[in-house]
């Protein structure tokens, strides 16, 4: 993967994270934080802004550090990195964004674990020079922030009958999409979607570069 | 793996502590204080809105609540008569301790309660922050303080999935009016 970047690679890159490599729609990882907050626009939003933060710092540091770390401890040492990040994250939340960090404090600090941000440590910064891994972090963590996003659309919309707070319908919604149950409706219907257009428009390849969806 | 290594492999991560833990103090540096601010004037706020017709709340004793945490009676003045108190206390809850304001009358009767913060599980224990929870203990006296599992009028009803954190909740209204109570017998300008 040791490769020279041009200008025109590095909005592949961006694109790649957001369309093709998109990480719940098609690798399907970090499917826990995309059901357990996306009930609103607003809380999909702002846990994708934290994690596009974290993700394309990690890579950053990652890049630039990634012939100092020894490969024996690489996996400690991202961890090190990634939680350094996440802890400068909720520390501006908790003094800048209260309202904010009150609702996602406990998923803020999740963040350490999401298999999206060191698998791309390992799969992509630590074998890359800093401007592509800060491209593909960006293109990854706006993938995400977008997936999330829409996922919370789709629930609030369906579940409470608003998008981003503003009301749509009136009467009962269904409450459903709001519980976890319906973060999996939500998630498996636009990843539907997303491999129909794929297929339908790219004729692309069904599945990515998967793996277990753990957290 | 030889000794040259595994040198070399501690100084790895030592080095990335090392650099990690001077980033993050000096984010705690930076940010600490604006959240020591905020968080004050949330406080503030919340007392005010609690009793809104008091034209002074002033702190005015401390004791020891749940935890061994500091907590805090205040005292409510209007065209200088006490209005009312406002108890800072914390409760054990399910999986942290709930900070809240209990606000009474001279005559114990309850004038409303405010959850500060707490890490209860999310929309489950964390409801207790909800409206609904917290009105139930509007204009309720000491001995209405009783946790329900399903509907009531008269008590307070649990949160279903949650009764632990509903309990705590309210034993902790009940331990901050028994508080406030003993603090007065002991101090009768109190």
């Amino acid at each position: 993967m040791k490769t020279n970047f041009m200008a025109t690679s590095y909005k592949k890159l961006i694109l790649n994270g957001i369309f093709s490599e998109n990480p719940v729609f098609r690798l399907a990882l970090s499917l826990c934080p995309a059901v357990a907050v996306t009930t609103s626009v607003k809380n999909g939003f702002l846990m994708g802004v934290a994690v596009l933060f974290v993700m394309t710092m990690v890579n950053i540091t990652v890049s630039l550090f990634r012939n100092l770390i020894n490969p024996k401890v690489r996996i400690p040492a991202y961890i090190l990195i990634i939680a350094t990040y996440v802890s400068i994250t909720e520390m501006m939340m908790r003094a800048y964004s209260r309202t904010a960090y009150k609702q996602m404090g406990l998923y803020i600090q999740l963040i350490v674990v999401f298999a999206i941000i060191i698998s791309r440590a390992e799969l992509f910064a630590s074998r890359n020079k800093v401007l592509p891994s800060a491209a593909d972090g960006l293109g990854m963590g706006l993938g995400f922030l977008g997936a999330l996003v829409l996922v919370g659309a789709v629930r609030e919309l369906i579940g409470n009958g608003s998008i981003a707070g503003f009301h749509i319908t009136h009467g009962s919604p269904l409450l459903i999409m709001v519980l976890p149950t319906g973060g999996f409706f939500a998630i498996g219907l636009l990843m539907g979607l997303f491999n129909w257009i794929d297929q339908k428009y790219y004729g692309g390849r069904p599945g990515g570069g998967g793996g277990g969806g753990h957290h | 793996m030889n000794n040259k290594d595994i040198i070399k492999i501690t100084l790895n991560l030592v080095a990335i502590c090392a650099i990690a833990g001077v980033i993050l103090s000096v984010t705690w540096a930076i940010t600490n204080p604006v959240r020591l601010r905020k968080k004050a004037e949330e406080l503030q706020a919340a007392l005010k809105e609690l009793i809104p017709q008091a034209q002074s709340v002033t702190q005015a004793k401390t004791f020891v609540s749940a935890g061994g945490k500091e907590g805090i009676i205040y005292k409510a003045v209007a065209n200088g008569k006490t209005v009312g108190y406002i108890v800072h206390a914390y409760a054990k809850g399910y999986s942290s301790f709930i900070e809240m304001l209990v606000a009474v009358d001279p005559d114990y009767r309850i004038i409303g309660i405010q959850i500060l913060s707490e890490q209860e599980t999310p929309s489950l224990g964390a409801d207790v922050e909800k409206k609904w929870f917290k009105g139930q203990f509007k204009g309720k006296t000491e001995d209405r303080l009783v946790v329900i599992k399903g509907e009531t009028k008269t008590d307070i009803q649990a949160i279903s999935g949650a009764t632990i954190s509903s309990r705590a909740v309210t034993n902790g209204v009940k331990a901050a009016i028994d508080t406030l109570r003993a603090a007065r017998a002991k101090d009768t300008n109190l």
